[in-house]
């Protein structure tokens, strides 16, 4: 390609001259970086998010007395099993066990393996002969947290379990979940089912609460409705109900974290209305050398405009470049503790590389509105000086 | 007949300070034909910038016009003026104004950008008026580098590039040597026979006996004073 | 605080927004002014300096014009991203049908980007032309579109913290959907007559432009634009959707249809306001506008294609239509 005449000046001043630039770009890169790490950092998050919950059941029941979630009885789960729509109940036993030593807690969760129908990604984890053998002893699976916690407390091949009957359990540790689910199971502690209920001190009869399945979408209102009928102390829980808290939670963190980033941009702003205005004035003579020369205003200005236009896309590709490495490789040092956080074990989460228009286009609207804004009065000041300056 | 190049009617300029006007120009008159040679003489401060610029366009008049081949350039919009700067006026400024970290061959490009052509033509131009101001092997030094003359045969070569009938020029020789200067007045004398119209600015004696045929007029406190011609003064 | 406030889209659009209308304030101000004092006749320093400040204007207001249209995109996206917080919302339509504000201000956007186009064309004639023959015409275009965007503005803030996330709305589905009995289409057109009069009035917007008709342009274009949206949304789209009963403008902006919703309706009023403004030009200045015609004659035949295109692949690979 030839360039035009206008852009082979553009590249030369450009080039001669970075030294004037290189101080807005390293401002641009500071704030392209906290900004593009937040936004990954939290898309990220959300995403994998979205990806344990495809796997949640549709609905969770519960029972509820003054507010507070009990254990549900056995029984309601053929009353479900009548409701119409419905393809699948699961009753599940889960609850939390506190660890004495330090104020942690664990979440144990029981599954009934031999039910075919229970959670999917479990069984994916573990093939069939791993199954049998974990089923043989008083085996549990634990995340990623519970594991390493656990070591540093030497325990490092399972746990003794204190019951609420005062009985002491043994659990020998059979395997350490993959890291990708981290993000929901880094506390958890996988347990068969009966076993649960002993460690947490439940009935037979009881359990935590049930999951049910309905496939066809377009039912989920009605079947709700129905099932919320059936007790008086029955309380529904959709998995739209569950995404969106979490979809709220993260869409906050990152909304306060950009309410408190638009000081930085006002800063910015001012910043760079200062400094486009010195290198400007500096830059007097020459351009009013350039208009002297035939220079329209319009000439002027797109020159400026395409120098602004260039500092800033190479600011975007690097900032947003150096994000990306610093979240998706390095995975995000410091920063992700303030999108954790709250979790009572340290979280190590593998954060997926997430790169989408939505990310991108925000990041970008956000960094250039701003920094073209604040350039354009100076520009045009700068553009419409008098030729006869060149004469003086 | 000689076709008019340049129509300066009843021009005036003054600045505003404060209350006080400060008037450079007054009620200017003056005919400058096509192909003709003018050099304004004249001390520091009688004005020969100020009406340079406004015969260029680079500044505009406080009343009267400036009608460039028939058209007046006074009143004309920012793209418009800029549009006759840059393929009218060939201008060489008293400081040589060149863009230091520029090569050459850069500095004269300049003039050419706004005019639209592509980098073929421009390149091309460049060479040619690089040649014609007798500076192409220094084509691509910066310009920083280069000596007085160098420097001014580079703004000549710049004046040139866009092919303009009217080379203006200020103070021309005020930076330079006797012997560059001589060089100056050379590249005008061919100037002359290429039949730019061209009109000096100086108070510099070597323009008072030209080689080639030129109209001196002295200016005095913002007027002309009288018009005459080295010929016509030799002739009586 | 808003929980929809809080979406980052949301947050980004709205400083976006802000921000640009703090640019055309500065533009306003400068403008009435200008006006008051604009006297082109005049060799006084005011006079020039006023010149050399209209090109402040100019400069904004090319810069909101693209960022205009940008954030039409982004906003389109966005409120399509919404569509999770919103109960009952499946895309765009129902998010933006969430309150009374949402379809007003869509349309405001479109209104605003034509004027803003306006404008572009009317100051690229004054500049060119040696004595700014039309800058009051346009400065006053300025003030009116000025005023528009103050009241977009508003409607923004209003829209987006008016947005219930807890009451659940209606989406295309219920929407654009065809209820029994009742015809969405209008003057009594069903499928048949309005595809009729869509290739009809395409044929003679063509026939108008390259025949130099510009009122008759005019008029057929607005007219195409109009059929286009009832045809695309009751027709085409449902070849886009292979879906006969989805009736919807917003579901195709969507990655699972290639986002082709941009294409379709970026060629439609892109083709349709270049053309509208060129004839304009040609009306009042007696300007030719040529390569704006082309453009326009170029844009509407790739839409109509596209649209034909959707009807005919179905059809080939399964050798019926819906
Ligand atoms: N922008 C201005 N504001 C006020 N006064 C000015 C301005 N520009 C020029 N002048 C005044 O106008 C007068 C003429 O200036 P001009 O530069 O035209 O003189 P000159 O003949 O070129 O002088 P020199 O030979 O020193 O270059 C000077 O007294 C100068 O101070
Ligand atoms: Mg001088």
């Amino acid at each position: 390609m030839r360039t035009s005449p206008f852009f082979h000046f553009l590249m030369l001043g450009f080039f001669k001259e970075r030294k004037k630039h290189i101080g807005v770009i390293a401002i641009s890169l500071v704030i392209l970086f906290l900004l593009g790490s937040a936004l990954f950092i939290s898309s990220s998050i959300r995403y994998s998010l979205n990806q344990t919950l495809a796997w949640e059941p549709d609905f969770v029941v519960q029972r509820t007395q003054g507010g507070q979630k009990v254990n549900a009885p056995t029984a309601w789960i053929d009353d479900l099993l009548e409701v119409h729509g419905i393809s699948k109940v699961t009753p599940r036993v889960y609850g939390r066990y506190f660890f004495k030593a330090k104020e942690n807690s664990f979440l144990i969760v029981g599954v009934d393996f031999m039910d075919e129908q229970s959670n999917k990604a479990l069984r994916m984890m573990m093939d069939e002969t791993d199954l049998k053998q974990f089923l043989k002893g008083d085996n549990m699976l634990v995340g990623e947290g519970v594991s390493t916690h656990l070591k540093t407390h030497f325990y490092p091949n399972g746990y003794t379990f204190l019951t609420p009957k005062g009985v002491f359990k043994k659990v020998n540790l059979f395997k350490v979940l993959p890291k990708k689910s981290n993000l929901i199971s880094n506390d958890m502690i996988i347990v068969p089912i009966e076993l649960a209920r002993e460690i947490l001190g439940m009935g037979e009869d009881e359990v935590s609460d049930i999951a049910l399945n309905v496939p066809n979408d377009d039912e989920w209102d009605n079947v709700a409705d129905k099932i919320s009928a059936f007790y008086y102390d029955i309380h529904v829980t959709t998995k739209e109900d569950i995404k969106k808290a979490y979809e709220n939670l993260y869409n906050y963190k990152g909304g306060v974290f950009l309410i408190l980033f638009l000081i930085v941009i006002v800063t910015f702003v001012l910043i760079l209305y200062q400094r486009y205005s010195m290198v400007y004035s500096s830059e007097r003579r020459h351009i009013g050398l350039l208009r002297a020369l035939g220079w329209s205003i319009r000439d002027v200005l797109k020159l400026k405009f395409f120098e602004t236009m260039m500092i800033v896309v190479i600011a975007f590709v690097l900032g947003v470049a150096l994000a990306y490495l610093y979240v998706f490789v390095l995975g995000a040092p410091l920063l992700r503790e303030i999108f954790l956080g709250g979790a009572n074990l340290p979280n190590s989460v593998i954060l997926v590389p997430v790169l989408d228009f939505g990310i991108l286009s925000s990041i970008f609207l956000i960094y250039a509105i701003p920094f073209i804004s604040a350039v354009l009065i100076p520009t045009w000041k700068i553009a419409v000086t008098d030729p006869k300056e060149a004469m003086l | 007949m000689m076709k008019a190049m340049i129509v300066i009617d009843n021009l005036n300029k003054h600045f505003k300070s404060g209350d006080d006007i400060f008037k450079v120009l007054k009620g200017i008159n003056l005919q400058i034909n096509s192909g003709e040679c003018i050099v304004l003489k004249g001390v520091s401060g009688s004005g020969k910038t100020t009406l340079l610029s406004i015969i260029g366009g680079l500044d505009r008049p406080s009343s009267g016009k400036v009608l460039v081949e028939g058209e007046s350039i006074s009143k004309l919009p920012d793209l418009h003026i800029s549009h006759f700067r840059a393929r009218k006026i060939g201008m060489i400024f008293q400081h040589f104004n060149l863009f230091d970290h520029l090569t050459a061959a850069e500095n004269v490009m300049i003039p050419l950008i706004p005019t639209g052509l592509d980098m073929h033509e421009v390149n091309h131009k460049v060479e040619v008026s690089l040649k014609l101001a007798n500076i192409f092997h220094k084509a691509n030094s910066a310009a920083g580098r280069l000596s007085g003359g160098e420097k001014q045969r580079v703004a000549i070569a710049r004046a040139l590039a866009s092919n303009p009938a009217i080379i203006l020029c200020d103070e021309p020789t005020a930076n330079l040597d006797r012997n560059n200067s001589l060089k100056f007045i050379d590249i005008l004398s061919q100037l002359h026979e290429m039949g730019k119209t061209i009109v000096v600015a100086t108070h510099d004696p070597l323009f008072d006996t030209l080689p080639f045929e030129s109209k001196i007029i002295p200016m005095e406190d913002g007027s002309l004073v009288d018009t005459f011609s080295k010929d016509t003064l030799a002739e009586s | 605080m808003n929980e929809i406030l809080l979406s980052n889209q949301v947050l980004v659009y709205l400083l976006s927004e802000s921000i640009l209308f703090g640019l055309l304030l500065i533009a306003f101000v400068i403008t009435f002014g200008i006006l008051l004092k604009w006297d082109f006749g005049s060799y006084s320093e005011q006079q020039f300096l006023l010149e050399r400040r209209a090109y402040l204007t100019m400069t904004i207001l090319l810069f909101v014009f693209v960022v205009k249209f940008l954030l039409l995109v982004y906003f389109v996206f966005a409120i399509d991203s919404l569509s999770l917080l919103v109960p009952g919302a499946m895309c765009a339509a129902g998010v933006i049908s969430a309150n009374d504000y949402g379809m007003l201000l869509l349309f405001l956007k479109l209104v605003i980007l034509f004027f803003l186009l306006l404008w572009m064309a009317l100051n690229s004639y004054d500049l060119r032309a040696k004595n700014y023959p039309i800058f009051r015409l346009k400065s006053w275009l300025f003030i009116a579109i000025f005023f528009i965007i103050s009241i977009e503005l508003g409607l923004n803030f209003a829209y987006f913290s008016h947005i219930d996330t807890l009451e659940p709305v209606n989406c295309c589905s219920t929407l654009y959907g065809q209820l029994e009995g009742a015809n969405p289409l209008p003057f009594g057109l069903n499928i048949m007559t309005l595809l009729l009069l869509f290739y009809l009035i395409y044929i003679v917007v063509m026939g108008a432009m390259l025949s130099k008709q510009r009122v008759l342009s005019v008029l057929a274009t607005l007219l195409f634009v109009m059929i286009a949206y009832y045809s695309v949304v009751y027709f085409f789209g449902t070849y886009i959707y292979e879906l006969p009963t989805h009736n919807c403008p917003f579901c195709m902006l969507q990655v699972e249809y290639y986002y082709v919703g941009y294409l379709v309706w970026g060629t439609l009023f892109v083709g349709a306001y270049l053309g509208i403004v060129s004839s304009i030009m040609e009306i009042g200045l007696k300007e030719e506008r040529k390569k704006e015609q082309t453009s326009a004659l170029i844009l509407l035949s790739i839409f109509v294609l596209l649209c034909t295109a959707y009807v005919a692949i179905y059809y080939l690979r399964n050798g019926v239509f819906l």
